[in-house]
C-alpha cells in the first residue's frame, strides 16, 4: 500500500471507527496543548508529572467501588486525585521548608507508587471486567471505543471554551499574581478553576496516551509555540494546533504499521513540530539568531575593512592597492577578497585595477566607524579612568555595536570633544 | 485619627512561618503627600505594602484605607509590585502589560472600550512609554520596565500609589523622570507611598518617612524622623536583637500569637 492509499483508507467511510479516534485524540491533544500553554508560563511544567502520575489511585479506587470499567466512573476518580495531588502540593509548599522540586517528585512517587499497588491488587482480584485496566500505564489510544472518545472530546471541547471565556484572568495571574491579587480579583478561585482544568485535562489525556506521556502533550506544544510567537493569544492558538495535528498524525502513523503504539507516536510528532520551531522560530528560533550573527560578522568585517582604507587614505596615501591592506593592515587576502567585493556592490568602494577607492558614501560610513571608536575610548578614559594604551582593544569591539542613539547620547555626555585621548581628531 | 488620614496600620504583625516580618507596626500616614518607606534589607517593608494591598495576610492587627476596609475603596488605590518580582520573558506587550490597569474597571470578562485605550494612550505618555506600546516587555531595559509598571499603575486613575522600589536598578534618566512624575501626581492631589532604600535621596523626595526594622522605629515628617537617632536605630546595630529573637521563634518554633 503505498501513502496516498493508506490516507484515503484512513478518511474513508469504512474507517468511521479510526477516523473518530483520531479526531477524537486530536481534540485532546489540542486542550492538552492549550491549558498546558498557561502551565509553561507559570513555570509549572512539571506539575503536568505530577497530576498524571497521581491520577492513577483515583481510577484504581473507582474500579474497586463500583467494580465496572465506565469512563465517567474513572474520569471523575482520576480528577479527585489529581486535585488533591495538586492541593498537597501547594500545601506542602507553604507549611514546609521543603524545596519545590523535592514536593513535585515526591507527590509523583507516593501517589503512582499507590496507584501501581492498588492496580495489581485489582488484577488479582479475579473480576474479569478488569482486563485492560493498566492501559492507564502507557495509553490505549488505538482501542478507545467510540463512547470515550464522545467523552473525551466533549470534555476537552468544553476546556476550550472556558480558557477562551477566562483568558483575561489566566494571564493576569501567570503574569503578575500579586498585582492581580490587589486589582481585588480572587486568585485563589482562578487559580483553582485553572488547575481544575489542567486536571481534567490530564485526566482524560491520559487515557489515550498513558500517565507517563502525559505532561509531554502539555508542556511540548507550548515550548515549541513560544519560539513563534511573542502573543500570548496566537501562542495558545499555535499550541492548539500542534496538538491537534500531531494527535492526528500520531494515530494515522500507528495505524499504518502493525502493533505501532500510539500514544508515543503523538509524541514523537508533537517533538518533531517543537523541534522545527525551536529551529525555526522567525525571532527566537535557532537559525533566526545564527542569522544575526552571521550579520552581525559581516557588518564587522566591512566596516573594519572600510576604516582601514580611510585611515590609510588618511595617512597621504594616495591609491590604495589591496595589497597594502594585506601587508599593512593584516588582512587575509582570501577574506579581504570577499569584503572588498560586497563593499563594491553596496557601492562603498570602487575597484580599478588592484586599487581601492572609497565613494563619498564608504567615506562617511568611515568616519561614523571610526567616530564611534574615538568617542568610545573617551568616554573609558573618563569614566573608567583606563590608560591610553587600554582601550583600543575594546573600542574595536564596541565601535560596531554603538548604535546613532547611544553615539547621539555620548557626544552630549562627553560634551562633544574634539580629539580623543590619543590626540587624534574626531571626524564628525 | 486625624480628618487627613490615608492609611492606618493598627498592631499589625504578619508572620511567614513563626518569623515575623512585621511586628506590632502601628502608624497613620497623611493624604497627598509623598511618603517613603524606608529600612534595610528583609525590614518588612514590601510585606508592608502587601498586607496594606491584601497581597498577604496579616496575623494579627489590620490596615484600613480611608477609615475603611481595603475593598470598598479599593478602585482608588493603585499598587505597583517590585518589578524584579515578574518574570518579564511573559509573552506580551507593553501595551498588553499597562491595559491590565483597566481590568479592575472592566473586570475579568469585559472589552475595553475607546475610553480605556486612551486613559491607557494617555497613561504610557506619562510614563514617557507611548512610543514602545508594542515592544515585546522581554526587549526593554529595566528603568523601561519600571515605566511600565508606572504607567500600569496610573491607567488604574486611583487617588493612592503604592510603590515597591520603583527607583531599584533603573537609570539616572529614568529616576529623573520617575521623580517629577511623582512630584506631577503630588501636585494633582495624589497621595504616593513608597518603599526606597537609598538614604542620599531620602530627603529630597520625601515629605514623609516611615522608619521600619521589622518593627516600627519611626514615622512622621521627614525632617523629624530623618535624624542620626532614628536612622542608627534602624540601621544600626541596637535593632538586631530583633532579628536573634525572630531567628529563635523561627528555629525552636515558638509562637508570638496565640489563637
Amino acid at each position: 500500500m503505498n501513502v496516498w492509499e493508506h490516507i484515503t483508507t484512513f478518511f474513508s467511510v469504512e474507517n468511521y471507527t479510526l477516523f473518530v479516534v483520531s479526531i477524537g485524540s486530536g481534540i485532546l491533544c489540542l486542550a492538552a496543548g492549550v491549558v498546558g500553554t498557561f502551565t509553561y508560563l507559570r513555570k509549572r511544567a512539571l506539575i503536568g508529572d505530577v497530576i498524571s502520575h497521581s491520577v492513577l489511585p483515583g481510577v484504581a479506587i473507582a474500579f474497586i467501588l463500583t467494580g465496572v470499567k465506565n469512563p465517567v466512573y474513572f474520569l471523575l476518580g482520576a480528577i479527585i486525585s489529581g486535585l488533591i495531588s495538586i492541593w498537597i502540593v501547594d500545601y506542602v509548599q507553604t507549611k514546609s521548608k521543603l524545596k519545590p522540586d523535592s514536593i513535585l517528585a515526591l507527590t509523583l512517587s507516593v501517589f503512582f507508587g499507590i496507584g501501581v499497588v492498588l492496580l495489581t491488587k485489582v488484577q488479582h482480584s479475579g473480576n474479569a471486567a478488569q482486563s485492560g485496566l493498566d492501559s492507564f500505564l502507557f495509553g490505549k489510544a488505538a482501542s478507545m471505543s467510540m463512547l470515550d472518545v464522545q467523552l473525551f472530546s466533549a470534555i476537552a471541547i468544553i476546556n476550550v471554551i472556558c480558557i477562551a471565556l477566562f483568558l483575561r484572568s489566566f494571564s493576569i495571574i501567570s503574569f503578575d499574581e500579586n498585582y492581580a491579587k490587589g486589582l481585588g480579583f480572587n486568585v485563589r478561585l482562578i487559580k483553582g478553576f485553572l488547575a481544575l482544568l489542567t486536571v481534567v485535562t490530564v485526566a482524560i489525556g491520559v487515557q489515550a496516551v498513558g500517565v507517563v506521556l502525559m505532561a509531554a502533550l502539555l508542556i511540548t506544544p507550548a515550548s515549541g509555540a513560544r519560539f513563534l510567537t511573542n502573543s500570548i493569544r496566537r501562542m495558545l492558538i499555535y499550541s492548539g494546533i500542534f496538538g491537534f495535528a500531531s494527535g492526528i498524525i500520531g494515530v494515522f502513523i500507528s495505524y499504518s504499521g502493525t502493533g505501532m503504539p500510539t500514544g508515543p507516536w503523538i509524541v514523537i510528532v508533537l517533538s518533531a513540530f517543537t523541534l522545527s520551531a525551536i529551529l525555526l522560530g522567525k525571532q527566537r528560533g535557532v537559525f533566526a539568531r545564527m542569522k544575526v550573527r552571521q550579520n552581525n560578522h559581516v557588518k564587522i568585517n566591512n566596516e573594519n575593512v572600510l576604516k582601514d582604507i580611510y585611515k590609510l587614505a588618511d595617512k597621504g596615501l594616495k591609491t590604495i592597492t589591496t595589497k597594502e591592506l594585506i601587508d599593512k593592515e593584516k588582512h587575509q587576502p582570501k577574506k579581504l577578497k570577499s569584503t572588498l567585493a560586497r563593499l563594491e556592490k553596496l557601492d562603498y568602494v570602487d575597484l580599478v585595477r588592484g586599487m581601492v577607492i572609497l565613494s563619498d558614501k564608504g567615506r562617511i560610513a568611515a568616519r561614523e566607524v571610526i567616530r564611534k571608536h574615538r568617542l568610545w575610548e573617551i568616554y573609558l578614559s573618563k569614566y573608567f579612568q583606563l590608560d591610553a594604551d587600554h582601550l583600543h582593544d575594546d573600542a574595536e569591539g564596541i565601535e560596531h555595536i554603538i548604535t546613532p542613539e547611544i553615539e547621539k547620547y555620548l557626544i552630549k555626555l562627553l560634551e562633544r570633544p574634539e580629539t580623543d585621548p590619543h590626540q587624534s581628531e574626531i571626524p564628525y | 485619627m486625624s480628618a487627613n488620614t490615608i492609611i492606618e496600620a493598627h498592631n499589625l504583625t504578619v508572620l511567614y512561618g513563626r518569623k515575623p516580618a512585621l511586628w506590632n507596626v502601628d502608624f497613620t500616614l497623611p493624604e497627598k503627600e509623598v511618603i517613603g518607606i524606608m529600612g534595610p534589607n528583609g525590614s518588612g517593608k514590601s510585606t508592608l505594602l502587601k498586607s496594606i494591598m491584601g497581597v498577604v495576610q496579616p496575623t494579627s492587627g489590620f490596615t484600613k484605607v480611608y477609615d475603611q476596609e481595603l475593598d470598598t475603596v479599593r478602585d482608588r488605590v493603585s499598587y505597583v509590585p517590585q518589578r524584579q518580582d515578574i518574570d518579564w520573558d511573559f509573552p506580551a506587550s507593553v501595551w498588553d502589560v499597562v491595559s491590565m490597569g483597566r481590568f479592575q474597571k472592566r473586570g475579568l470578562f469585559k472589552k475595553l472600550t475607546t475610553e480605556d485605550k486612551d486613559i491607557i494612550s494617555e497613561s504610557l505618555e506619562k510614563a514617557n512609554m507611548l512610543g514602545f506600546a508594542k515592544r515585546q516587555i522581554s526587549q526593554l531595559s529595566g528603568g523601561q520596565q519600571q515605566r511600565v509598571f508606572l504607567a500600569r499603575a496610573i491607567a488604574q486613575q486611583g487617588d493612592l500609589f503604592l510603590m515597591d522600589e520603583p527607583f531599584a536598578g533603573v537609570d539616572i534618566a529614568t529616576e529623573e523622570m520617575i521623580v517629577s512624575l511623582l512630584k506631577e501626581m503630588k501636585d494633582e492631589g495624589k497621595t504616593l507611598v513608597i518603599v526606597h532604600h537609598d538614604l542620599h535621596t531620602a530627603q529630597s523626595y520625601f515629605d514623609h518617612l516611615v522608619l521600619l526594622n521589622t518593627r516600627l522605629v519611626a514615622c512622621g515628617p521627614t525632617k523629624d524622623v530623618f535624624t542620626d537617632k532614628f536612622l542608627t536605630d534602624t540601621y544600626g546595630g541596637k535593632l538586631t536583637t530583633i532579628a536573634k529573637i525572630s531567628q529563635e521563634l523561627e528555629n525552636k518554633e515558638f509562637p508570638i500569637r496565640h489563637k
